[in-house]
């Protein structure tokens, strides 16, 4: 589907789950809400004409006021691709875990739990992935974490 | 009759690996000869690139970017520009991007080039090794003409590329490619149907075509599945449009096919860099681009593809100039996921062989 | 009692050592041991060389199928490249695992080298060259190489490391596996020579120019040698079937945890076996040292040489087979070809469709 008739498609199938946001710069970016993704990620997988089956890309993001996930979903077969982002507040961010629908967001999902902090319910081997067995120093791609031998240098006029 | 206790063990395969992967632990769960589970430890090579570029200006974003594959780090400042220009909406003069096709095209052949030889390296065969750096040589020749280095590149550059190709590029780059075109008879005449190859690697490791769409696996494992999914096709990016090159695709998903499919692509990317040095026009080799780049707001995912798999970079911008979030994806992160379904019931050396057929590089794993 | 050196253009010297010796008084039995102790350090001073030569020339041959010089700094064409090798490993420390075996520890490389070095008593370098032409030379040779399964064995166990075990006793199951096809292979030979003894062998493969060579005798020549050859490799655990020496596969060999001498005993131990089975086939198939022109032993070396080639070419060119389709490949394919082949040989014999 091309990118107009797969907004045509999801504006008026999933008008109330998926909101579209303007952010994206290059393809379809949509907002969903944290609590029922999982259902509607299952939703997406099996809808006949959108079959997104292919899991690109699953990431942490911190903006400074909140946590946001987002999905990079496309589909082999209809080589279409589109966004999803959700957004989570700082305290008790969770979200369930996808790595029943597309096994590969197992390590995605464990990345982000282990640098950001973000919970995911459902993962199997929530263990330390890419930092040190006995870390025990926060997590480090929040804004706010500084490492504790941190020094500031000037900045050098950029 | 009581029955024989077994008990399984385990083994590791270590993060000091004689063959070329990288910082990689398998913990291997055996059963005998036979390998029950394949445990993955990464993170050995973790510099928090990520973090790194969210306090760097985008221009320097760009050297960071290039250690996080750096095999193919001509792909990486690539994908990054690719990313940052969508972001701008920022458009790239004809030259600059038939310069970047034929960088980057260049740097899959010495990207598969190595492969060639470790892959055989790890199953025994040393001479293929030298021969594949030999011609890589010839490659890195090429780039150290153009850039001054010979691994980590800097080159591509937000708007275009960082500097012009000398006048002795071209007919060097020719003889390169009519070198390596020879050499490729070399390579499959050593090892295409010899039959400890093919005991060694056919029916080892089949990954079929669900599971790699499942597990997200991209690049020449999952068109060796069979899947005809190439991104320069499906969701073209550059001028890659304007080629006449073919995607070959094998039947059965074995290492054997892992194999065959990285050789056939190396004689593609001969073909694009041919035409590309055919139809390489004159003019800028680089867009107007501000002295501090601040590009509006917004967020965008680009992808290329690479010669391990997909790669791609999420950036988001908050209007200063700094990025917001640089979330990158290697090929080898999905790859070397799929590693515990594929080597259930099978040898060590088979798991050997399957790592080395899936071409896996730990930095883009562990960034 | 007259010691059994046969005649021949370089024994004189040692005519001479035993005239000289005899003349002086000393009683018939101080003339045979001392006689026989110098022939043994000739021979040890000449496997050393060997096994020198062969560790500088497959450094070199690996080195120009891959498109580079190899040693060249030490010595022209760094010819003596591997006695500064020698000399390195013999300064090295002696690591010794506090929970070894001791005695197995200590003695399996010995034995290992033992072994390698007690099959030349039975090798003719040429024209009379032998040490001691013994009547059941070949099984002798045979019987004498298969103790270095037992040096394997002892090496895994005695490191008491559990990769060291599995490695050498992969590498002995792999050593008793191709020993039946060899024996098959060199049985072909036994039947038209009409005896064991290695001189006699050679001789049957005299007149006739080469065309008397047991490698061109068809069909079962050709086919003898190349079985053998193929079982020669997996003897001395030489590519392709170096499954217990390579270092890509986790399960390292029997030789992990040796270090500095002893180490060296091994690898030297490798070569002088691949000297020893390259000189096996030289004079069961290619006609021993039978030449025009040359001296005898001139020749002996070069067709044995030219064996030691195609072994290293063999290892720089293919790849490894795994452990269990090397298992499978000697008990289903070479086991049945080389009986077929021997029962092939006694069938021309007996018909006498031989010349």
């Amino acid at each position: 589907m091309t990118k107009d008739e797969l907004r045509e498609y999801i504006a008026t199938r999933y008008s109330g789950k998926l909101t579209p946001l303007d952010l994206g710069r290059y393809e379809l970016l949509y907002a969903a809400d944290a609590t029922g993704f999982k259902e509607l990620a299952r939703e997406l997988y099996e809808d006949e004409q959108l079959k997104f089956d292919y899991l690109l890309n699953l990431g942490g993001i911190d903006t400074k006021e909140r946590f946001e996930i987002i999905y990079n979903l496309g589909s082999i077969e209809k080589n279409h691709r589109i966004d999803i982002k959700l957004s989570l507040p700082y305290e008790n961010a969770e979200v369930d875990s996808v790595q029943e629908i597309w096994p590969g967001a197992n390590w995605f999902e464990r990345e982000m739990w282990e640098l950001y902090g973000i919970n995911v319910r459902g993962h199997n081997n929530l263990k330390r992935f890419l930092l040190p067995d006995d870390w025990n120093q926060g997590h480090p791609m929040r804004k706010n974490w500084t490492a504790p031998d941190f020094i500031k240098l000037p900045e050098a006029g950029v | 009759m009581t029955q024989l206790r077994t008990e399984e063990f385990t083994v590791n395969m270590g993060p000091h690996h004689p063959s070329t992967h990288g910082v990689c632990r398998l913990l291997l769960t055996m059963d005998g000869e036979r390998v029950v589970h394949i445990e993955p430890y990464i993170g050995y090579l973790h510099r928090a690139l990520e973090k790194i570029c969210e306090n760097r200006t985008y221009p320097q974003c760009i050297p960071i970017l290039d250690r996080f594959e750096y095999v193919t780090a001509m792909s990486c400042n690539y994908v990054f520009a690719l990313a940052a220009e969508r972001l701008a909406s920022i458009q790239v003069p004809e030259r600059a991007e038939y310069l970047r096709v034929i960088m980057l095209e260049l740097n899959r052949m010495a990207s598969h080039l190595l492969w060639y030889g470790t892959t055989a390296l790890d199953l025994g065969a040393i001479t293929p090794f030298l021969y594949g750096f030999r011609e890589r040589e010839l490659i890195l020749d090429l780039f150290e003409m153009t850039c001054g280095q010979r691994l980590t590149y800097n080159y591509i550059r937000i708007g275009g590329v960082a500097r012009d190709i000398p006048p002795q590029f071209i007919p060097k780059c020719r003889e390169a490619v009519k070198t390596i075109t020879e050499k490729m008879s070399d390579y499959e005449g050593l090892l295409n149907e010899n039959p400890i190859w093919m005991a060694r690697n056919k029916k080892v490791g089949v990954m079929s075509p669900e599971l790699a769409i499942a597990y997200g696996v991209s690049g020449p494992p999952l068109r060796a599945s069979g899947v005809k999914y190439d991104i320069r096709r499906n969701d073209p990016y550059s001028i890659y449009d304007r080629f006449q090159f073919n995607i070959p695709t094998q039947r059965n998903g074995d290492c054997y096919d892992r194999y065959i499919q990285r050789l056939q692509e190396i004689k593609e990317s001969l073909k694009i860099v041919s035409q590309a040095l055919d139809g390489l026009p004159e003019g800028d080799i680089k867009a107007k681009v501000p002295g501090v780049f601040k590009p509006p707001a917004g967020e965008v995912y680009a992808r290329m593809e690479n010669s391990r798999g997909e790669l791609g970079v999420y950036l988001i911008s908050d209007g200063t100039n700094k990025p917001l979030r640089v979330k990158t994806r290697g090929g080898s992160y999905n790859n070397l996921q799929v590693l515990p379904e594929l080597g259930k019931g099978l040898l060590i050396a088979d798991v050997v062989a399957i790592m080395a057929s899936l071409d896996i590089i730990m930095p883009e794993v562990d960034r | 009692m007259t010691p059994i050196i046969a005649s021949g253009e370089l024994i004189v010297l040692f005519r001479w050592l035993h005239a000289q010796l005899a003349s002086v008084g000393l009683p018939d039995i101080w003339v045979t041991v001392i006689t026989y102790a110098v022939l043994g350090v000739f021979m040890f001073a000449l496997l050393a060389v060997i096994a020198l030569f062969l560790v500088w020339w497959e450094r070199k041959i690996s080195a120009h199928i891959q498109q580079r010089f190899g040693p060249m700094r030490v010595g022209w064409h760094g010819w003596y490249q591997t006695i500064m090798d020698a000399l390195k490993l013999l300064q090295k420390e002696d690591i010794r695992v506090d929970t070894r075996d001791k005695p197995v520890f200590f003695w399996a490389p010995v034995l290992c080298f033992v072994a390698a070095f007690l099959a030349y008593v039975s090798i003719p370098f040429g024209d009379g060259l032998i040490v001691s032409d013994l009547n059941i030379g070949i099984l002798y040779i045979i019987a004498v190489t298969t103790f270095t399964i037992i040096s394997l064995l002892m090496a895994g166990w005695g490191s008491n490391n559990k990769y060291a075990l599995l490695g050498g006793m992969r590498s002995a199951a792999q050593v008793v596996s191709y020993e039946v096809p060899m024996i098959a292979s060199i049985l072909t030979v036994i039947l038209f020579s009409g005896s064991l003894s290695m001189v006699k062998i050679v001789e049957s493969q005299t007149g006739h120019g080469i065309f008397n060579w047991f490698v061109f005798r068809v069909p079962f020549g050709p086919i003898a040698f190349l079985t053998y050859l193929i079982t020669a490799t997996a003897e001395t655990n030489r590519t392709p079937f170096d499954i217990p020496e390579a270092e890509q596969e986790l399960v390292a060999g029997y030789n992990v945890e040796y270090s500095g001498m002893k180490f060296a005993m091994f690898f030297l131990a490798e070569f002088v076996n691949m000297f020893t089975v390259s000189a096996i086939a030289t004079t069961l198939f290619l006609g021993g040292w039978n030449g025009p022109f040359l001296p005898s032993w001139i020749w002996f070396l070069g067709k044995t040489l030219f064996v030691v080639f195609i072994l290293m070419l063999f290892r720089w060119t293919y790849p490894r087979l795994r452990v269990d389709q090397l298992m499978e490949f000697s008990w289903k394919f070479l086991v049945p070809v080389t009986f077929a082949n021997l029962i092939l040989a006694g069938w021309m014999k007996y018909a006498k469709w031989h010349w």
